[in-house]
């Protein structure tokens, strides 16, 4: 759970590459999708206003022809004789007709028709259109200048005529004599359009009120029809999502007819999905992508920080062996190569940390070595002061209970003991000495008052006293030792002095160096400072006009202190 | 965050160029204006109203959207449409059906009122008759002797018990009028009449009008009551079928055209209701539609009898329609008991 929501860096990566390809590409193959499609919409659009205006011109041309036709019998005088039922020749009239009606007569019949609407003269003979009502359609509709185009009633059904074109005609004195009828059958629109909108397309022409006047296929008039013209009444548009066609319109001024071209859709929902599908490849192939360039990237990222990362981890399970690869050259490696030294550094400081545990160890092993048996010793020692006192020997019985005495400080459990304290075991081990050296030198201690309760380590300046009598003072008359406590600077300093030959050249003046073997004494008391107070404690020793010195520098410390 | 941030004004523009192909229709240039319209119910046939429809189209330039319907569905329609009306015009349907709903329709005295025959007008104008539709006994030439069926009493011989055919009054308005028609002219009281002919109908009525024809020249009933319109146009496209106008007489209820009250086009509609009673429309009526207009100076087509020479009973539409509810119960109740046997 916490593996999928925590945002890792290769999730990131791959994140960052799908937004930078996928949108891209989406937006791309969205636009191309628009552009291709407004594009072949244009082109289909285009191609229908071409081809509704080559039906236009050919329209023109026929009511150009009719016009021009209604025009030259309107004034023709043998006609409106005729007419008039004035006496007039059948074949002259016919005659005069066909020679008006000129090639306008392939395109439709032309026939005249007297006041009552009564058929006279005809190009045609269609026996259903031998009377017409003058008070009804066409010759009701009939103007004097020009000709009107009404659609028949019943356009559609078989025979008949679709379109109807009608003038009245006069005669010299301008009283009406009858009517001109053109009528334009199925077959003469069918001759006249046929092959001029396209062969995938249907033609379908309407009447200014949208009535069906003419389709190639007369049933899809009478079905689509009405549904354009109720589309049309509410105010929607004529193509409908669910027909597999669009539809375009345009009106022939020339009649008043409006031309409605049905074509198949450009862009069907077939090719859409194919487009879609294509698209949608695209985008897996574009994540797949992204997801092999995140792994590949971030495997070549991943790999030495992972490395980094376990090594960290190594280093908390305090393995110090590990060693982090830094072969590469970039910032990684440099990073790599710091961690390796940081390790390293890390390790030989535990190893110094070690090493002088080891040695504190080895000192206090040492010192529970010279407790060996001390109970005994004390006793043998008291057992000793009365032996001697019985028989009058004072030296055996001082010696005996200084010793003790200084027995009993050294196994005393405590660690630190008050200046005064050591101090007072220092006046025993002296008065030892002396008996032991015949008192062929003096001591003295200058310990202030203030300092006697600070706590020093335990039989810390004995060795250093013991040192400058044994070794200070060899084969010097009159020999002195002074111990002078003093506090400077937070520290308190005890000197032991002689007024000896000096230190041995293999003692170097100052800080003191162990080295190795020999004074033992000073050697311990160095570590138990340094280890105990740390480096900037320990011996410090010198060389003055009369004699060495052998500084002891600690911190004051106190009883309330050491307790808490 | 930030992604989400981005992907908004992305969605936004994929939708921009998605949508790119919506816009409004350009044949919208093509369609009429409002004042160019004129909405229609109508429940003739489209043989009937196509030609009156597109001559008035091309004789005014008012674009027509008719809607074609049954009378009481349509009637039931403009009822519920009352607060806002969607047709201009009811065109068809008998008066008595109209009458029901009086409510629904504005007066309006059409140009020429005054050639209609006063016998068909409203009194308040609340309508403009159409044509005149007078009920009319047939008989199968084949099967009947001429002058065998004169009247209404022929209906309750014993002879032609079974074999008459009658559309359910309650269904079909001429069965309706019919019937009314028949109480009128027969001799006898209304109780009795009803059970009498409901026995000689032997229970049968059929479901429509239109099936009385079909009836008779199909020889499964011998007589039937019709309207006259209906039998001229069988009997023009050449059924074994003749007509007889009832000797003790008929009635002669017009259907019409309505304006209805509130309608969206109402000079349009005016418009409409005067050329359908114009000379023209009912000329045309009384020549292609076998039915007698409702004008004095529009003489019959053909052989018809002027209405004046057909004996007519004094039919009041107004009475039949209020009391079309008991006088259907009292029928169905006999019709019943026929059954029943």
């Amino acid at each position: 759970m916490s593996r999928v929501a925590r945002p890792s860096f290769r999730r990131r990566l791959f994140a960052g590459f799908l937004a930078a390809s996928l949108i891209p590409l989406l937006a791309c193959s969205a636009m191309l999708l628009q552009i291709f499609r407004l594009r072949l919409a244009a082109d289909a659009e285009r191609e229908t206003a071409e081809q509704l205006d080559l039906v236009s011109r050919s329209l023109d041309g026929a009511f150009d022809a009719f016009s021009q036709a209604a025009g030259r019998l309107r004034g023709n005088p043998i006609i409106a004789r005729a007419l008039a039922g004035e006496a007039g020749e059948d074949t002259l009239v016919n005659n005069e007709l066909f020679n008006a009606a000129g090639e306008a007569r392939s395109y439709g019949s032309f026939a005249l028709y007297d006041l009552q609407g009564a058929r006279r003269y005809s190009t045609r003979r269609d026996p259903l259109e031998e009377q017409l009502s003058p008070e009804w359609g066409a010759l009701y509709a009939a103007p004097e200048g020009g000709v009107r185009f009404t659609a028949c009633e019943d356009a559609g059904s078989s025979g008949g005529p679709l379109l109807r074109g009608a003038a009245r005609l006069s005669d010299g004195m301008g009283r009406p004599v009858g009517y001109l009828l053109i009528s334009m059958y199925y077959d003469d629109f069918r001759q006249l359009l046929e092959g001029k909108y396209g062969a995938r397309n249907e033609l379908i022409v309407l009447s200014p009120y949208w009535r069906p006047v003419y389709c190639a296929q007369p049933s899809l008039a009478e079905s689509l029809a009405p549904r354009l013209r109720s589309r049309l009444l509410a105010g929607r548009g004529l193509d409908d999502s669910e027909e597999g066609f669009q539809y375009a319109a345009a009106r022939h001024e020339a009649s008043g007819l409006c031309l409605i071209l049905q074509r198949p859709r450009t862009f069907t929902g077939e090719t859409m999905r194919l487009l879609y599908t294509v698209s949608f490849g695209c985008a897996v192939v574009c994540v797949a992508l992204s997801v092999l360039m995140s792994f590949k990237l971030s495997r070549q990222m991943f790999r030495p920080i992972q490395r980094l990362r376990q090594g960290f981890g190594e280093v908390g399970h305090n393995n110090l062996d590990i060693c982090v690869p830094a072969e590469r050259e970039d910032e990684l490696g440099e990073l790599a190569r710091r961690f390796n030294e940081m390790v390293e550094a890390l390790k030989r400081n535990q190893e110094a940390l070690v090493a002088n545990q080891r040695e504190l160890n080895q000192a206090q092993i040492r010192m529970l070595q010279a407790q060996l048996n001390p109970h005994f010793l004390c006793n043998t020692l008291d057992t000793m002061k009365w032996i001697s006192k019985i028989n009058k020997v004072p030296q055996v019985a001082v010696m005996s209970t200084n010793l003790a005495d200084i027995l009993r400080f050294c196994i005393s459990p405590e660690e630190f003991v008050p200046l005064g304290r050591e101090a007072e075991i220092l006046e025993r081990y002296i008065e030892i000495q002396k008996i032991r050296m015949s008192g062929a030198f003096s001591f003295r201690v200058d310990l202030p008052e203030e300092l006697r309760d600070c706590l020093i380590p335990k039989m810390i300046l004995q060795p250093l006293v013991e040192n400058a009598v044994l070794h200070g003072l060899e084969g010097v008359e009159n020999g002195a030792v002074e111990v002078t406590a003093r506090e400077e600077a937070g520290m308190l300093r005890i000197t032991v002095r002689d007024n000896g030959s000096g230190l041995p050249p293999e003692l170097a003046v100052g800080r003191y160096r162990s080295r190795g073997g020999k004074h033992l004494g000073l050697y311990n008391v160095n570590t138990i400072l340094t280890k105990y107070y740390g480096d900037g404690c320990g011996l410090f020793l010198e060389n003055e006009r009369s004699g060495a010195a052998v500084t002891a520098a600690l911190p004051i410390r106190r009883e309330e202190e050491e307790t808490c | 965050m930030k992604r989400k941030r981005l992907a908004a004004p992305l969605c936004a523009l994929l939708l921009l160029l998605a949508g790119c192909g919506a816009e409004a229709p350009e044949t919208a240039a093509y369609a009429p204006a409002e004042e160019e319209r004129l909405v229609i119910y109508t429940s003739h046939k489209e043989e009937v109203y196509q030609p009156i429809v597109k001559e008035f189209e091309e004789r005014t330039g008012i674009w027509v959207d008719v809607v074609a319907g049954g009378t009481n569905e349509l009637l039931e329609r403009i009822r519920s449409e009352a607060d806002h009306p969607a047709a201009d015009v009811m065109f068809g349907g008998g008066v008595e059906s109209l009458a029901s709903y009086r409510d629904c329709f504005a007066p309006y005295a059409c140009e020429g009122a005054e050639s209609i025959e006063a016998r068909f007008r409203d009194g308040e104008d609340l309508w403009t008759p159409f044509s005149a539709l007078p009920v009319v006994l047939v008989y199968n030439t084949k099967l009947v002797r001429p002058g065998r069926v004169t009247g209404w009493g022929d209906l309750l011989s014993p002879e032609l018990r079974g074999r008459i055919a009658f559309a359910d009054p309650a269904v079909s308005g001429s069965g309706f009028t019919a019937l009314a028609t028949f109480l009128l002219a027969a001799d006898g009281g209304e109780e009795a009449l009803l059970r009498a002919f409901a026995e000689n109908l032997a229970g049968k009525q059929l479901e429509g009008s239109g099936e009385v024809l079909g009836a008779v020249a199909g020889g499964g009933a011998l007589v039937g009551v019709t309207l006259e319109e209906t039998a001229l146009k069988r009997i023009a496209a050449g059924d074994d079928v003749a007509l007889v106008y009832p000797a003790d007489g008929t009635s002669c209820v017009p259907d019409a055209s309505a304006l209805i009250r509130g309608a969206a086009h109402e000079e349009n509609a005016k418009a409409f209701l005067d050329f359908t009673v114009s000379e023209a429309v009912q000329r045309l009526l009384a020549e292609q539609f076998c039915r007698r207009s409702v004008r004095g100076d529009v003489e019959p087509a053909g052989e018809l009898p002027a209405l004046e020479d057909i004996a007519l009973v004094d039919y009041d539409v107004e009475q039949a329609s209020g009391r079309r509810d008991g006088l259907l119960m009292t029928w169905a109740f006999y019709l019943g008991e026929e059954e029943e046997k």
